[in-house]
């Protein structure tokens, strides 16, 4: 691997459970999806056993755009783990566009140039046969201009 | 918390925070109970009552509270381990409160030991591993670095402010000799300024320094004590907690914390507010931390944090003392026990045994706790104590 490279650091495989599986079923066909809460008419994320805003057990998995914005992010200088020779990344809490949040790494885009609020779009990893992981790049194609 | 029957605190106990001891759990907690036992002036078969905290060396341990009550050789009535993380000693003192107040024992022993600079047998399923690892997540400065990264995209966060906690508390530290050694240097604005970048705008110096450690304290009511003779002990007045604030929101303000209803809630049973306070112990795993917390407690509003630290004198010295023992910041974070050093600092000085650092009006204290980073949200665990002096 060489210096500075976040798209080919060895990273730990996460595990699908029970409640997770269907997340990296559709990520595997590139398909993001989050637990939606017809109740409640919002998405949540990580996924949960039950509907954060009811207790109940009726979430269904719906598709979205990929498209957000950063809404907070840190530049790594030195990450853990297998990421300890990766360089210097960005962590960032992306806003997905239908009003939900996922922890991800902002790729294709020198650190210095991440900024809160810039709009970015879905990027896929591809970590193994089994799961891809979504990861997040500079959306140039934003009708704002701001990637 | 001051309802039928009025808690007390009867003594105190810190072991010296080391790295690296070598040193088991139940070694470190028996120091500081055999301690606290003679601070108290009790024998330990008057202990009916025990709390103790989770611990990141024994967290395989699933009778951790029980085991670490059989080393200490403790018969009781009621016994309890708070997993609140950081404020699992505040919540500890708390649930030893109610327990006393409900009768179901008449003196608790509240412990905390840890030792994960020796080793650490902590292990995160659920988010952590499936969503936060595999994006290369530095823990919990990482979180704290999205955390800070939103602050200072909606207000003014003065490096200088950060600054000048560091200063201060380290200038407490140095008064401090339970202090972490490796800590206990000088430290200027211009070091804090020019530290490293961790997970950039998180400095190293902005993160505490994990260690070995304990602390302990009795509790029972203020008719027992008062009965042994013991009538200047200071009282818990009042209490308030929050787990997992805003969760039913997908899209949070992160820089609003469970602080803000938990000490809405103690300044309430205590009929008190923030003008009142002598001084202020706050819960410092980071120290944005600590300008958070005068926002979301009331001393100043959201986003004047900065220019609060900057118009008021934090010190020992000066108009709101804050973390008189140096703070995790400063003497290091002894684990899940790192939350009973601001809470044994405060009743240092309501007692008035602060020694060269002692604050000179310690009419009442406020101490804080905080518990675990969740996913994309601000802290899990918010809790707020007021304690005061014997009058």
């Amino acid at each position: 691997m060489s210096e500075g490279d976040i798209l080919s650091v060895g990273r730990p495989l996460p595990v699908p459970t029970s409640v997770s599986k269907p997340f990296w079923d559709a990520a595997r066909r590139k398909e993001l999806v989050f637990q939606f809460c017809p109740e409640a008419g919002l998405f949540q994320h990580f996924p949960r056993p039950v509907s954060a805003y009811t207790g109940k057990r009726n979430l269904e998995w719906r598709r979205v755009s990929g498209r957000g914005r950063v809404f907070a992010f840190t530049i790594t200088e030195r990450g853990p783990g297998p990421f300890r020779d990766a360089g210097r990344y960005v962590v960032a809490t992306i806003e997905l566009d239908e009003g939900v949040r996922i922890i991800s790494n902002i790729v294709n885009c020198e650190p210095a140039r991440v900024a809160i609020d810039q709009r970015v779009r879905l990027h896929w990893l591809e970590l193994s046969p089994q799961i891809n992981y979504p990861a997040f790049e500079p959306d140039d194609d934003a009708p704002d201009g701001e990637g | 918390m001051s309802g039928r029957h009025e808690v007390v605190a009867l003594a105190f106990a810190e072991a010296r925070n080391v790295l690296a001891s070598g040193r088991s759990v139940p070694d470190l907690a028996g120091e500081v109970m055999a301690s606290v036992l003679q601070r108290a002036g009790i024998e330990k078969s008057e202990i009916d009552g025990f709390a103790t905290c989770l611990s990141l060396t024994e967290a395989g341990n699933p009778f951790w509270s029980a085991v670490l009550a059989d080393e200490l050789g403790l018969e009781l009535d009621w016994c309890d381990c708070v997993d609140l993380g950081g404020a699992s000693f505040v919540g500890a003192v708390a649930r030893a409160a109610l327990a006393l107040q409900a009768g179901l024992c008449s003196t608790v022993l509240v412990l905390a030991a840890d030792a994960p600079s020796t080793r650490n047998r902590q292990d995160f399923g659920s988010y952590r591993t499936e969503w936060q690892d595999p994006v290369g997540l530095l823990g919990p400065p990482g979180l704290f670095g999205l955390l800070t990264s939103r602050y200072r995209a909606s207000y003014e966060l003065d490096p200088l402010a950060l600054a000048t906690l560091a200063v201060t508390q380290r200038g407490h530290a140095l008064m401090n000799g339970l202090g972490l050694q490796q800590l206990q240097k000088p430290l200027t604005v211009e070091d804090y300024l020019g530290s490293r970048m961790v997970s950039d705008p998180i400095r190293l110096l902005d993160c505490v320094m994990v260690c070995d450690g304990a602390n302990a304290v009795i509790l029972t009511t203020r008719e027992r004590a008062d009965a042994a003779g013991r009538h200047g002990c200071p009282s818990i007045a009042g209490y308030g907690e929050r787990i997992n604030h805003d969760i039913a929101n997908p899209v949070p303000d992160i820089t609003e914390t469970g602080h803000k209803v938990a000490g809405a809630r103690a300044f309430a049973k205590a009929g008190m507010k923030p003008s009142d306070i002598s001084m202020f112990h706050p819960y410092d795993d980071f120290l944005i931390a600590v300008i958070l917390q005068f926002e979301q407690l009331g001393f100043c509003r959201p986003g004047e944090g900065s220019r609060f630290v900057l118009s008021n004198d934090l010190s020992h010295r000066g108009n709101l003392p804050i973390n008189t023992g140096g703070g995790q910041i400063s003497a290091g974070q002894a684990g899940l026990a790192g939350g009973g050093h601001n809470f044994v600092e405060a009743l240092r000085q309501l007692t008035g045994e602060g020694g060269e650092r002692q604050v000179a009006d310690a009419r009442n204290a406020l101490v804080t706790g905080i518990g675990t980073i969740p996913y994309a949200r601000n802290w899990s665990c918010s809790n707020v104590m007021i304690l005061r002096a014997a009058s």
